[in-house]
This record gives C-alpha cells, structure tokens and sequence, in this order.
C-alpha cells in the first residue's frame, strides 16, 4: 500500500506575528520558529500506525515551500516516513489553496497513491481546503475532520469516523484510492526513535519546481491583513501578581459574581 | 440580472436549519451590492416543501440524497451550478459544509474562501473577511475566478428576517448515487453536561495549563464561584485532560454564562464561537498577544501557575471575613 502524508510548515503558535501593510502579508519575527502543523502530525501519525498494521505499507512525505521546509519533512523522516519531496515554492506570499491543490494533484499523477492524509487544516491559515480539493482533482473520495481511519485491503475501502457538530459522529465506508483530514483528537503523535533520526540523515529529500503556469492561476487573494477587531473593552490589570488577584476579585465583586 | 448567488441550505432530513437564514442575510448583503438574484438550493429527499422568504428554492431531489454524503452533495452542488450559473456560492461552515465545499470549488475551477465571518463594501467593491493564526490576525480577501465559494461561520450574520415575499419553489428530481461513499451511518452520543449547560460561571482550561495536574487549579477556582462548572478547549480535550463533553467551541458546546474565565486559551475563532455571548469574559494567558484578549472584559497577563493560587488565597481571605 502507498500512502502520501501531506504536510505543511508554519510558525509557532507563540511566535511574533507582525503585520506589513505594504506587503499585504503577515510576517514573523526573523527568530521565529517553525514546526510541523500540528494536525499534519497527527496524519502521519496516522500513516505510522497503518503501516504498523499492513508491513510492506511505504509512505511518502510532500511539502510545499521555501528552503526551511526541509526541516519538516526530515522531521516527518524521523518519526518513520520513508520518503520526502519537497515542491519547491520561494515566496513568502499568500498561495491559494486551489494552486497548491493543483500542485499537489500534479505530483500524485502516476504515483498511484492508494491513500493520501493530511490534516484537518493549518494553524496559520486555518481553511481546511487543500486537502479536500487535491482528492477533489484526483478524482476520489474524502473526509474532513477524521477521528478514527482503518484500511481494509481485502474490500479496498477506507473505513472512517468523521467529527460532527456538537460531538456527533457519522461513520461510513469510502473506496480507495481516498483522502483523509484528520483531526487532532485522532492520536498521540510520536517522537523519533534514535535510529530512525540516524536514517533520515542519510535520505535525501527529493526536490521538485513548481510548475509556472499554475502559480499564475488567477484565485482569491488576500489584500489586507490586519489585527484582529476587539470585541470587548478589555481591561488589562497591572501590578503584582498578588495585586491583580485582588483586584480582579473586586471586579468580580462589584459585578456580583462572587 | 445577471449576477446570480447561489446558497445551499443546511438541512436536516428535508428540514431547512435555522443557520440557512443567515446564509441569507450574507446573500441579501453581497447581493444588495451587485443587484443579484438569490436562489437557495436544498438537496434532499423531500416531495414537498414550503417556499421561503427572499429567495427562489430549487429542490434536489434523488434517493440517494436522503442523508448526507460528500459525494451526493458534491453532485447536487454541481448540477444546480449548471442550471443556476452562480457567480457566488454560499454554504454554512459547518461539518458538512466545510467538508464539501472546497471539492466544489474545485470541481469548477473556481475560488473558495472558507470560515467567512464579515462581508466589507469599500471602493465600489467586496472584501471577504475571515480570521486565521489562531485568532490574531483578520483577513481581508478579494475574490478572483468565478465561481466564489464562500463558506460562512455560523453566528455571523444575524438571521435574515425580512418579510419579503415568498419565493418560487422548483423541483428537479435527480438521479444521484454516492459510488465511492457506503454504510453511511451516525451516532448522537451523549453529550450532554447537565453542570456545564447550566453553569452561571465556567472556568475553561486551554493548551496552557501544559499538564493534567494542572486541572486541579482549574477546578478549585470554580470552587471559589456558586453554580460554577469547568470546560476546556479543543486542546485539553485532545490532550485527554477533560472529557469531549465539556469541550467549548465550534464543533463542542456553546455556553453564555454570567462569568467565563479562559485560562490558558490561545482564542482562535473556534473557541471563541463557542463562549462569545457570555456576559463578562477574563482571561489569564501569559502571551500577551494571545488573542484571546481581544475578547476579554478583563486580561490578565500571567502565568496561571501563579495567578491562580494567588486568586483564590484572595478569595479565602474575603470568605473568611479576613479583609
């Protein structure tokens, strides 16, 4: 069984975010650290625990993005992925979900993927689309928002939990070759065992252009962005620790809520 | 006319949701702009149903409609485009909808923006707003290829109540059959949480509280409070810190309690859908630009680990008459 995990790179959550108005595009202080996408990992999570089930299972890592991208993929390596390729994307601009679905389509072409993973959404963006159309252009089934997945070979489908609103859950049955968005509750990503990080540094990460003519595919854009509206007048209480408790007890107070 | 909107009723067995008139009113708003007409589309199993105000209703209906699927809603999506030619299309953002409406987006070769929470006129044109980086940041969007889809938060817009008068109702009856989707079927677990549905004050724990141990802090500030309950994020849910039934926000409970005290939560849009119409909000972060705070009645930049304790020896002090 092939398995494709796509992942994507983004800043830490507790990074500085800086707003450039003549850019029209968010940046992040230059120390800022970047990490997998934390519902990327729990798809390849995913992945693992499959080929833990099914030996002979290969999974591949993609990622699209700027040099530091690597680190993500080889991070991927190290918690047990077998290959990675990076589609080599420069900028640091807002990327339409539909180019890097078609990006991503592209690539799967001819690879034969029987399932293909990914997280729920990015925590930067946070539009949960890329996935959703690349099975869309593929031609094949999905599920967003994944709690539990099982591949059984002998029927060739894909059994799949989905998260509904208000803690409902919708279960079905999807044919492979399918793609799954998984959530974050679906498991407990693992760290990297010593030998695999000894294996990933010795494995290239394939690299791949993009294809020109689909980034000048002309969709949605982003023209502004800005700090979020402030919804309420809100207070920020100064002083010691032991000051701002007692003051905000007394806030409380004066409201009667204690 | 010949700007068309097209929105896609959420429904639940042949019955239009209350959030469908929302997608409304974000119809009324883009289409007042570009002088559109409105159409709703209601995909289903359903021989009869009754017109609704302010916009046309175009039924879908076929037997492999009757619940939902990504597939047959995908197909029911696509052939209404044909007939309706849209230059917008509207879904809700909810657990159907973000699940499909990206694929036809996709399917036409058009732009999607997902999680809409504002529409802003400026210039003789159309911003499409939304939030991303867990909440600290708003976007403004312009659209690009034809067709746009949009899926829009619930709660955004406040439902369309105009008493316009009720429009055509059309059936087509389709053949559609979900091929790659089967054994379809859903479960309503128990959810409820009789305390934290209840709950005048709700003291609710996020990814910053770090450990388990930690809950306990959580719990004994509530027990500073009458009718209080405790609830988390999505986070400390995942993390298996509390139980999926106290977990506040998009996919968990919505509460409005007198008092919510957010500890240790980031404030990405997710959340706050749950707990926005809560009376008065404080929150403890030690990220000052969490954005929680934009949400805040009173923010306290701390580590919780401290203020906590410190908060309730304050609390003490007062039941015990010793201020």
């Amino acid at each position: 069984m092939r398995i494709l995990v796509c992942i994507k790179q983004v800043p830490d959550q507790e990074s500085r975010i800086t707003v450039d108005p003549e850019k029209a595009w968010a940046g992040y202080a230059e120390n800022a650290s970047y990490w997998i996408n934390r519902y990327d990992e729990h798809a390849v999570e995913a992945a693992l625990q499959i080929r833990e089930k099914l030996p002979g299972t290969m999974i591949d890592i993609v990622s699209i993005g700027p040099a530091r991208v690597k680190a993500a993929i080889r991070r991927c390596m190290e918690m047990g992925a077998d290959q990675g390729f990076h589609l080599r994307y420069e900028h640091e601009d807002y990327l339409s979900p539909s180019i890097k679905s078609r990006l991503i389509a592209e690539f799967c072409r001819d690879r034969d993927y029987d399932l293909i993973l990914t997280g729920v959404m990015s925590e930067d963006m946070m539009s949960g689309q890329t996935g959703l159309m690349t099975a869309a252009r593929l031609g094949i089934p999905s599920a967003a928002s994944v709690m539990k997945l099982e591949v059984d070979l002998e029927k060739q489908c894909l059994y799949v939990e989905r998260e509904l609103d208000a803690g409902h859950r919708c279960f079905m049955e999807l044919k492979l070759p399918a793609l799954a968005a998984v959530q974050s509750g679906i498991n407990r990503p693992r760290y990297p065992s010593l030998s695999n990080v000894m294996r990933a540094k010795s494995t290239e990460i394939a690299e791949i252009s993009c294809d020109d003519s689909l980034l000048d595919a002309k969709y949605e854009t982003v023209e502004k962005v800005l700090e979020a509206g402030s919804d309420r007048a809100g207070l920020t209480l100064q002083g010691s620790t032991a000051e701002k408790a007692a003051a905000l007890w007394q806030l409380l107070h004066e409201r009667s809520l204690i | 006319m010949d700007h068309s909107i097209m929105i896609i009723c959420e429904q639940s067995e042949g019955r239009i949701l209350p959030v469908t008139y929302e997608l409304l009113a974000c119809a009324a708003r883009i289409g007042g702009f570009y002088n559109s007409s409105i159409t709703a589309v209601l995909p289903g199993n359903t021989p009869d149903t009754d017109a609704i105000s302010g916009a046309d209703l175009l039924v879908i209906n076929s037997p492999g409609l009757a619940e939902y699927t990504a597939e047959g809603w995908e197909k029911a999506a696509l052939l209404a485009a044909g007939e309706l030619k849209p230059n917008i299309i509207i879904i809700a953002h909810t657990s159907t909808g973000y699940d499909y409406a990206p694929r036809v987006a996709a399917l036409l070769d058009g732009s999607c923006i997902t999680s809409v929470s504002g529409i802003e006129l400026s210039d003789g044109s159309i911003r499409y707003r939304r939030s991303g980086f867990h909440g600290k940041l708003d976007m403004l969007y312009k659209e690009g290829k034809q067709p746009l889809v949009i899926t829009v938060l619930p709660g955004a817009f406040p439902a369309y109540d105009q008493q316009a008068a009720p429009g055509m109702v059309r059936y087509m009856n389709a053949d559609i059959q979900p091929v790659h989707t089967s054994n379809v079927h859903f479960s309503i677990s128990d959810q409820s949480n009789t305390e934290l549905e209840h709950a005048e004050v709700v003291i609710a724990a996020g990814k910053g509280i770090g450990k388990a141990e930690n809950l306990e802090l959580i719990r004994e500030m509530a027990a500073c409070f009458n009718r209080s309950a405790i609830a988390g994020s999505r986070v400390a849910c995942d993390n298996g810190w509390l139980e999926y039934n106290a977990q506040v926000g998009l996919t968990g409970k919505k509460v409005s309690p007198q008092l919510y005290v957010a500890c240790g939560i980031s404030g990405s849009m997710q959340h706050i859908a749950g707990m926005k119409d809560s009376k008065t909000v404080v929150s403890i972060n030690r990220d000052p630009d969490a954005a929680i705070f934009k949400n805040s009645d009173i923010c306290i930049i701390e580590d919780l680990e401290k203020f906590i304790p410190a908060f309730i020896r304050e609390a003490e002090k007062h039941r015990e008459g010793r201020v």
